[in-house]
């Protein structure tokens, strides 16, 4: 059996003791109560006997060491050549006592505050003797809720100071968050500041409106530099939509997105996402639709186009639509494409590139239509396909809508 | 360097300089003092000088005034502030009135040092903190050292000085260590201002000075404003100059005291400062005490009892936010 000696509390305050001299050295016998040690505490130097008859067969603290109350400092053991058992070894280690370590813990929580029932008049004396400074009656204000109560020095402060603009004018300040005080030193000759001062302020020192980004759009950014990371690379190319029936009854987006949707789906590798360990190949095509839901952009999902009519994906882009003026997406709706379409053919815009959301293997920018052709840039993922790869593809896409079987067939 | 070595080295110094320095206590010599601060000069100056008493209080502070009436300079430990009760008598009734009674004719060179405050589960006999009892009998200057630089500098003015002083040590400071120079300025009769700031001045003194530093910048990032921190430093007389010149400037403060509450010299303090600066508060002063109660040997209910840095903090925070910050 091996026995532990640890560094003993000598006095009530002792956190740390010092080892000063070992009086028995490795592989000494030591009896019952005689001195091994000679420690020094907080407040004097002593002798520490042993607890234990034995070998000391390990001395773990050196002299001159100082070790906290209750780490190991030795070893005693019954026979000489006894090993140390794990569990000594991996308390070689100082402990620090739980209490001295513990990090300082500060309330998270918000600290109540008591709200106090005050008379109007009610103001901190370094207030009443600015307002009287000022002849201004913090009675009267607080009747008016011109000024809080209690009232501090500086409610009074800032009421005088908002008392040299006109209402319009310090609501503008606060728009550009400016401290009226400073402004106020700007036209300190006027008797009231107007917005058209303020503006003026705002126009000559140049000072930027700072607006809040919304969670959404920071989310977006964050997506943004996440698909900057994606190598990838474009290819320009012409869609013919001649063959597309004009009198249908489905938009020409119904028609690209099933389609295209059919595509994928014979071609697995726009089916695919990567982590760059692994690639992950889904069962069914589904390609997300950029939208604009005032002013933020959101990619809803439509889910396996192999399996839907013309029909269908029209009801669903619908739906899209219904709730991008809602603007209620769950977060279903936003989840597992593969592939991206982005279309700005209706702003008159001829050709124009777009980037790969994060988990894509491409995307497809889709221009206006011009005598039947639109102008399509395609990008894709550089590392789940290559350049032949993505022309295959697009060959695959172009062959699909000269085929007035396929295009018959559709249409049911 | 230790807060007890920054003692020791005050003694030693003293003692080497001029030789009608002595050190007279229970344990003080052979032992070394029960917190090691007379350690080494037992060894160095002999037994005439560094001289184990009874356990007599009353009469170590008694031998203590003959002595400096005598031409000494004594330095009696008291082995906590708890034990110099024993001793009133002799504090209150001689070493107090000598000077004043002989219209000042007669000297009194000499200090009663002696440590309080809670430790650590040492009971509520010895746990205590007495600086009112001190502070409240004129003709006696009461010190407070809270860190080594006003250990040693206040310790040594304390024996060169003709006036009996009360030099008060924190029982938990003795073995912290603390940064230490012989040269740096440090006059014991003035309150050191520990960190400048604009809206908020905190006064204590001993070891809460310490306390209040480990939560000044969390106080001042919740309530958005920059708090200066002052170690009151000498008790009798207090340095009113420096305490309301603080608070003229930052129109609010708080004074952190370990003592009960009731009666506790935070009181002497805030109506010192109050009359003085009265018309330029913006809101009403906070003392943050210990308890009514005299100290609980549990742990927990013992830290229930005093001020902490956690109580601190939201104590402050809390009144900072219902009085304007």
């Amino acid at each position: 059996m091996a026995y532990e000696i640890v560094m003993p509390q000598l006095t009530d305050t002792m956190e740390v003791g010092k080892i000063v001299r070992w009086l028995k050295k490795e592989g000494d016998y030591v009896e019952v109560n005689e001195p091994i040690v000679e420690i020094e505490s907080d407040k004097a130097i002593m002798e520490v006997p042993s607890l234990r008859a034995g070998y000391l067969t390990k001395i773990l603290a050196e002299e001159g060491e100082e070790i906290p109350v209750g780490s190991v400092i030795a070893i005693i053991s019954e026979s000489k050549e006894e090993k140390l058992d794990e569990k000594s070894e991996e308390k070689q280690k100082p402990q620090e006592k739980e209490e001295t370590q513990k990090e300082l813990v500060l309330p998270q929580e918000e600290i109540k505050v008591e709200v106090k029932q005050l008379p109007p008049a009610t103001a901190s004396p370094v207030a009443k003797v600015l307002a009287k400074e000022n002849g201004i009656d913090i009675k009267t204000l607080q009747e008016e809720g011109k000024l809080p109560i209690p009232a501090h020095e500086k409610d009074v402060k800032s009421y005088l100071i908002n008392e040299k603009f006109q209402e319009d004018a310090i609501n503008f300040l606060k728009d550009y968050q400016l401290n009226p005080e400073d402004v106020a030193k700007t036209f300190s000759e006027k008797e009231k500041i107007t917005i058209e001062d303020v503006k003026n302020f705002v126009t000559i020192n140049n000072i930027p409106l700072k607006k809040s980004i919304t969670s959404i759009r920071k989310s977006l950014i964050k997506n943004l530099k996440t698909s900057l990371e994606i190598p990838v690379f474009h290819i320009f190319t012409e869609l013919d939509f001649s063959n597309i029936p004009k009198e249908s009854g489905f938009t020409i987006t119904t028609w690209f997105i099933k389609i295209l949707g059919d595509c994928i789906y014979q071609y697995e590798k726009l089916r695919t996402r990567t982590d760059e360990e692994f690639y992950y190949v889904y069962p069914t095509a589904n390609i997300s639709v950029a939208v604009d839901v005032s002013g933020e952009l959101f990619a809803p999902v439509i889910k396996s186009i192999e399996k839907k009519s013309l029909t269908e994906i029209s009801q669903e882009l619908e739906n899209i639509k219904q709730k991008a003026k809602e603007g209620r997406f769950s977060r279903e709706d936003l989840e597992g494409a593969t592939f991206s379409v982005s279309n700005l053919g209706m702003y008159n815009v001829t050709m124009f590139d777009a980037i790969i959301p994060p988990n894509c293997a491409g995307i497809v920018a889709v221009g206006k239509i011009v005598n039947n052709v639109a102008k399509l840039t395609f990008s894709f993922d550089h590392r789940i396909l290559n350049g032949r790869e993505g022309a295959e593809f697009i060959n695959l896409l172009q062959s699909k809508f000269k085929d007035s079987d396929y295009i018959k067939s559709l249409m049911g | 360097m230790l807060y007890r070595e920054a003692l020791n080295l005050a003694l030693d110094e003293m003692m080497e300089k001029d030789e009608t320095v002595v050190v007279l206590g229970e344990d003080v010599g052979f032992y070394g003092g029960n917190y090691r601060v007379t350690e080494g000069l037992y060894a160095k100056y002999g037994e005439r000088r560094v001289i184990d008493t009874p356990i007599a209080e009353n009469s170590i502070v008694g031998t203590a005034i003959g002595m400096a009436l005598g031409g000494l300079r004594p330095v009696a430990e008291i082995m906590t502030a708890n034990f110099a009760m024993l001793a009133m008598d002799q504090i209150v009734n001689s070493m107090s009135k000598l000077r004043y009674m002989s219209g000042g004719k007669l000297l009194l060179p000499m200090v009663v040092r002696m440590p309080q405050g809670v430790v650590k589960q040492l009971a509520s006999q010895h746990s205590q903190s007495l600086e009112s009892m001190f502070a409240c009998v004129p003709g006696i200057r009461v010190f407070t050292a809270s860190d080594c630089i006003t250990a040693y500098h206040g310790l040594k003015t304390a024996i060169m000085l003709d006036d009996p002083v009360i030099f008060l040590e924190h029982t938990l400071l003795y073995f912290e260590k603390f940064e230490f120079s012989k040269d740096s300025f440090y006059n014991p009769f003035k309150a050191r201002v520990l960190k400048e700031g604009k809206d908020l001045t905190i006064f204590s003194y001993l070891k809460m000075v310490h306390d209040v530093m480990k939560v000044v910048t969390q106080i001042e990032n919740t309530l958005n404003i920059s708090v200066e921190v002052i170690d009151v430093g000498p008790l009798n007389p207090l340095d009113l100059e420096t305490l309301t010149n603080s608070v003229k400037k930052t129109k609010r403060f708080v004074i952190v005291e370990e003592n009960p509450k009731h009666g506790g010299f935070g009181a002497t303090i805030l109506s010192a400062v109050l009359e003085e600066t009265f018309y330029n508060l913006d809101a009403p002063p906070l003392r943050i005490a210990g308890e009514d109660t005299p100290i609980p040997y549990n742990r927990k209910l013992e830290l229930l009892a005093i001020p902490t840095p956690e109580k601190i903090y939201s104590k402050i925070v809390k009144w900072g936010k219902e009085n304007g910050l």
